[in-house]
C-alpha cells in the first residue's frame, strides 16, 4: 500500500499538489469566507444535475414542455433532478452576489488581488448568462414571454440593437432557432468559459492566500 | 549569438517564430472567421414582408370602441415554419375613419390592451397608457403605438403588414 | 500603489497567517459545513416548494405578462423610470457602466486602506445600489398583476381530464356528447345544419393531432365552425387546444393505448339497486350531457345551470319543479326520457326533450331515475349509506324512453 503510494507519488508529485493546495497557513477568517466555495459547490450541483436533465430534454419547440414534463412526471426522481437544478440556480446568484459583496466590503479586491476581482467579475456576468439562457430552455408561458422581453431589451441598443438582437434570436423571431442556440450557449459554449474562468479563480487564490480580514489600522 | 545578429539576418528561433505566429493565425482565423459568421449568419438575413391581411367585414367592427382583430402569418425561421401572430386594434370611428394600431407596445413589445374604463390602451410591463388615438397618456413608451395603413374592398376591410 | 505599500502589505498578510489556520483541514471543514448547509436548503426547495407548473409556450397568446427571472426584476422595474426616448440609457448604457465599473473596481479605487470605516464613500455607494436593487425587485414583486389562473396539465391524465372539460363547454353543442355529430340544434345561426361524426374511426385513423388541433384552433368556416384558438380570435389556448385534441385521441382512437397511470375511472355499467351519487356519476353525465348549454353566459336555458350540486338543484325559471326528490315527474327526468313539458293551459311544448337532439344512453337514464328516487344524494358516502337500505320501487313511470341510446362511441374512455 505505502510503496504503491510511493510510486505513484513518485510520479504524479502527490505530496507536493498536497503541500501547496491543501497543506498551507491561511488567515482566521468567518462565515462569510465560505460563500466562495458554497458558489463553487453550487455550479458543481449545476453541472451535474444539468447533465443528468440532458438525458430526457430535447431543445426544440416541439418537445421541449413534454420532455420536461417527462422528466418531472415521468421519470423517478426527476422532480429532485430538476428541482435542484432550478433552485440551484437563484441560490448561485445569491452566493455569488454575496461573495462579490463580501470581497467589497474587507477590500480583498485590492493589492495583490485585483485579477481575481476581475475574473470574479466575469464569473458573476457568467451566472446570469446561464440564469437568463437557462430560462428559456423549458419552453413554456413564462419563460417564452420572458425571454421575448429579454432580447427586446437587448435590442434597443443604438445602432447595433437590432443586429444584436436577432444574433440573440437567430432571426427576427424568438423561434426553434433561438432555443437551439440558447440550449448550446447554456450546456456548451458558456459552461467552457466559466470551467476556465473558475480555474483561473481557484489558481490566484491558491497562488495569492485567502485574504485576511483587515484591522482597524488598515 | 541572437545579440549579434544582423537585422537583414534571421537566425532559427526568430525564423521558428515567426512560422508558429503564422501557422497559428492561419489556424484560428480559418477557424474563427467562419465559426463567427456561421453563429451571427441567421442575424444576417434580413426579411421582408409586404402583404394585405383580409380583416373581415367592416360592418363587424363597433363604431367607437377599438375591437381587436388577431392574425397569424405563418414563416421559416431557420428549419422551422412557425407561425407569428399579430394583434390590431380596428379602430371605427364614423363611416369613413378607420384607424388600425399594432397591439405592440412600442417600448419594449409588451403587448397592449384596450381597457374601455379608463378609455386607454395599457401595457402590463411598464405601466404604460396610450389614449384611443394611439398617443401616449403616461409612462415610458418614446413614441405612439404603430399604425397599419388600411383600405376597403366591397365592404372587406384589409390591413397593409409591412416589415424590413 | 509603490513597493513600499505592498512590502507593508505583505508584512500584514504574513503576520495574520501566523495568526491563523492551516487549510486543510479547518477552512475545509468550515465551508462543507456551509455547503452542506445550502445542500439541505436546496435539497429541501425541491422537495417541498417544487416548481411552479407553467403552460406551454404560446406565441398566440399575447394576453401573456411577460416578467423576468427574480434577479433580473429589478433591471425591468428600473426601465418605468426611464423615459422612452432615453429607453437604451437604461437598457444598455447604464447597465454598461455599471458593469464596467465593477470590472475597473480595482484599478481606479488603488488606495491602500482596507478597513470599512475608513472606506466610507465607497461602502455607502455600494450600499445604496444594493439597497435599490432590493427595492426595485421588492416593488416589481408588488405591482405584478395577479395573473389569470390557467389550470395546467401536468400528466397525460390531467390533459385528458381537462380536454374532456373543455369538450364538454365548447363542443358538445354541435359534435355531440361523444362526437357523433347529427343534426344541430339550439344553436344559433347553424339551426338544422348536419355535422358528420368526429369520433368515428374514419376520421380517428385520418386525422394526425397536428390536424385536429389545427381544425380545433382556426376552425372550418366554410363548413360553419369557427375558429377556437387566441390567434384567430377564439376562446382557447395552445395548451387548452392540444388537451381537447388529447381528449379526443384517448377516448375515440381505438388504437390508442392509455398509460395505465392515465386511465380514468369508468362510469359502471347500470345494475339494478345501484345508487348513484352527484359527486361521480351524474356530475360527469351532467358536464357531458347538458353543461355546454346549462351553464353562465348562454341563453335559452331557462336560467338553469348545472355546473354544480348546488345549482343543479337551486337555478332555474322551473326550481320548484326540475328536481324533486323521489318523484319522477320531476322536470329533468321526463325531458331526458323524451317528454317534452307543456303548458297545462295551451298545451305549448315549455321545455323541449333533453338533450335536444337525441337522448342518452339507456344507463345514464337509469341513473338519473334511481338518483331522483333516492332524493338526490351528493356524495359517494350518502349514496352509499342509501343503497344498505332497500331502494324504495320506482312507481310505473309514464313513458319508457324508447329510443336506442348510441351505442358507439360511448361517454367514458374506455381505451
Amino acid at each position: 500500500m505505502e510503496n504503491a503510494f510511493k510510486w505513484l507519488d513518485e510520479r504524479l508529485g502527490l505530496n507536493e499538489i498536497y503541500a501547496e493546495v491543501l497543506d498551507r497557513q491561511v488567515p482566521k477568517v468567518n462565515w462569510w469566507f465560505t460563500l466562495g466555495s458554497a458558489s463553487l459547490f453550487l455550479a458543481i450541483m449545476q453541472g451535474v444535475t444539468g447533465i443528468f436533465l440532458t438525458i430526457y430534454y430535447v431543445p426544440s419547440p416541439d418537445h421541449a414542455y413534454d420532455s420536461i414534463n417527462y422528466i418531472m412526471n415521468g421519470v423517478q426522481f426527476g422532480w429532485l433532478i430538476r428541482g435542484i437544478h432550478h433552485w440551484g440556480a437563484s441560490l448561485l446568484v445569491v452566493t455569488v452576489f454575496i461573495h462579490l459583496l463580501r470581497v467589497f466590503f474587507y477590500g480583498a479586491y485590492k493589492y495583490p488581488r485585483e485579477f481575481t476581482w476581475v475574473t470574479g467579475v466575469v464569473l458573476f456576468l457568467l451566472t446570469l448568462g446561464m440564469g437568463f439562457t437557462g430560462y428559456l430552455l423549458p419552453w413554456n408561458q413564462r419563460s417564452f414571454w420572458a425571454t421575448m422581453v429579454g432580447t427586446e431589451i437587448a435590442g434597443t441598443a443604438p445602432g447595433v440593437g437590432g443586429f444584436i438582437l436577432r444574433v440573440l434570436r437567430g432571426g427576427t423571431d424568438l423561434s426553434a432557432v433561438t432555443l437551439a442556440r440558447f440550449f448550446s450557449m447554456h450546456i456548451w459554449i458558456l459552461p467552457a468559459v466559466a470551467m476556465l474562468t473558475v480555474g483561473t479563480h481557484l489558481y490566484l487564490v491558491i497562488r495569492l492566500g485567502i485574504s485576511h480580514i483587515p484591522g482597524e489600522d488598515e | 549569438m541572437s545579440k549579434k545578429t544582423s537585422a537583414t539576418h534571421i537566425d532559427r528561433r526568430g525564423f521558428v517564430k515567426i512560422v508558429i505566429t503564422f501557422l497559428g493565425t492561419i489556424m484560428g482565423v480559418v477557424i474563427g472567421l467562419p465559426g463567427i459568421s456561421y453563429f451571427i449568419s441567421p442575424a444576417l438575413k434580413a426579411e421582408k414582408k409586404d402583404d394585405w391581411i383580409p380583416a373581415g367585414e367592416l360592418e363587424s367592427y363597433p363604431l367607437g370602441t377599438p375591437t381587436l382583430f388577431n392574425f397569424t402569418q405563418t414563416k421559416m425561421n431557420g428549419w422551422e415554419r412557425s407561425s407569428q401572430s399579430y394583434g390590431v386594434y380596428v379602430l371605427r370611428e364614423d363611416e369613413k375613419k378607420i384607424t388600425a394600431f399594432s397591439n405592440v407596445c412600442t417600448h419594449l413589445s409588451c403587448r397592449v390592451s384596450w381597457k374601455e374604463d379608463e378609455k386607454a390602451y395599457l401595457c402590463p410591463c411598464h405601466d404604460a397608457a396610450f389614449d384611443i388615438q394611439g398617443e401616449v397618456i403616461h409612462g415610458p413608451p418614446p413614441h405612439p403605438l404603430d399604425e397599419y395603413q388600411t383600405k376597403i374592398e366591397d365592404g372587406t376591410l384589409y390591413i397593409h403588414l409591412q416589415e424590413g | 500603489m509603490n513597493e513600499e505599500q505592498k512590502k507593508a502589505y505583505k508584512k500584514k498578510y504574513k503576520e495574520a497567517k501566523q495568526e491563523g489556520v492551516r487549510f486543510w483541514p479547518h477552512i475545509i471543514y468550515k465551508d462543507l459545513l456551509m455547503s452542506f448547509a445550502i445542500f439541505l436548503l436546496l435539497v429541501g426547495l425541491a422537495t417541498f416548494v417544487g416548481i411552479p407548473l407553467e403552460p406551454k409556450a404560446d406565441p398566440s397568446d399575447s394576453s401573456y405578462i411577460p416578467r423576468p427571472e427574480w434577479y433580473f426584476l429589478f433591471l425591468f422595474e428600473f426601465l418605468k423610470f426611464i423615459p422612452g426616448q432615453l429607453e437604451w440609457v437604461g437598457t444598455v448604457v447604464i447597465p454598461g457602466l455599471a458593469i464596467v465599473a465593477l470590472f475597473l473596481l480595482p484599478f481606479y479605487d488603488k488606495s491602500q486602506v482596507r478597513f470599512w470605516k475608513k472606506r466610507k464613500i465607497g461602502i455607502s455607494i455600494m450600499g445604496v445600489i444594493v439597497l435599490a436593487m432590493v427595492g426595485l425587485t421588492v416593488r416589481a414583486v408588488a405591482t405584478t398583476p395577479e395573473m389569470e389562473e390557467t389550470t395546467v396539465a401536468s400528466s397525460v391524465r390531467e390533459q385528458v381530464v381537462q380536454g374532456e372539460d373543455l369538450y364538454s363547454v365548447h363542443c358538445v353543442e354541435c359534435h355531440g356528447p361523444d362526437g357523433e355529430g347529427g343534426e344541430i340544434q339550439g344553436v344559433e345561426g347553424l339551426e338544422g345544419v348536419t355535422v358528420k361524426s368526429i369520433s368515428s374511426r374514419d376520421e380517428m385513423y385520418t386525422r394526425s393531432d397536428e390536424t385536429l388541433a389545427a381544425i380545433t384552433n382556426y376552425g372550418q368556416q366554410d363548413l360553419g365552425m369557427p375558429p377556437y384558438g387566441l390567434a384567430y380570435g377564439g376562446p382557447l389556448t395552445k395548451a387548452e387546444i392540444e388537451a381537447i385534441v388529447a381528449f379526443m385521441r384517448y377516448t375515440w382512437d381505438d388504437r390508442i393505448e392509455l398509460p395505465p397511470e392515465a386511465v380514468i375511472a369508468t362510469l359502471p355499467a347500470w345494475e339494478e339497486g345501484f345508487v348513484p351519487s352527484y359527486e361521480v356519476e351524474i356530475s360527469r353525465i351532467v358536464k357531458r350531457n347538458c353543461f355546454s348549454c346549462h351553464r353562465p353566459g348562454k341563453d335559452d336555458n331557462n336560467n338553469y345551470l348545472m355546473g354544480s350540486y348546488e345549482e343543479i338543484l337551486t337555478t332555474g325559471d322551473n326550481v320548484e319543479n326540475n328536481l324533486i326528490p323521489g318523484d319522477l315527474n320531476s322536470y329533468v327526468y321526463q325531458t331526458i326520457t323524451g317528454n317534452p313539458i307543456l303548458d297545462p293551459d295551451t298545451g305549448e311544448v315549455l321545455i323541449h326533450q333533453m338533450p335536444l337532439t337525441k337522448l342518452m344512453k339507456e344507463d345514464y337514464i337509469k341513473m338519473f331515475e334511481a338518483w331522483i328516487l333516492n332524493d338526490m344524494p351528493e356524495t359517494v358516502e350518502e349514496a352509499e349509506a342509501l343503497m344498505a337500505t332497500p331502494t324504495p320501487t320506482p312507481e310505473p313511470t309514464t313513458e319508457e324512453a324508447t329510443e336506442e341510446p348510441a351505442t358507439e362511441p360511448t361517454i367514458t374512455p374506455e381505451g
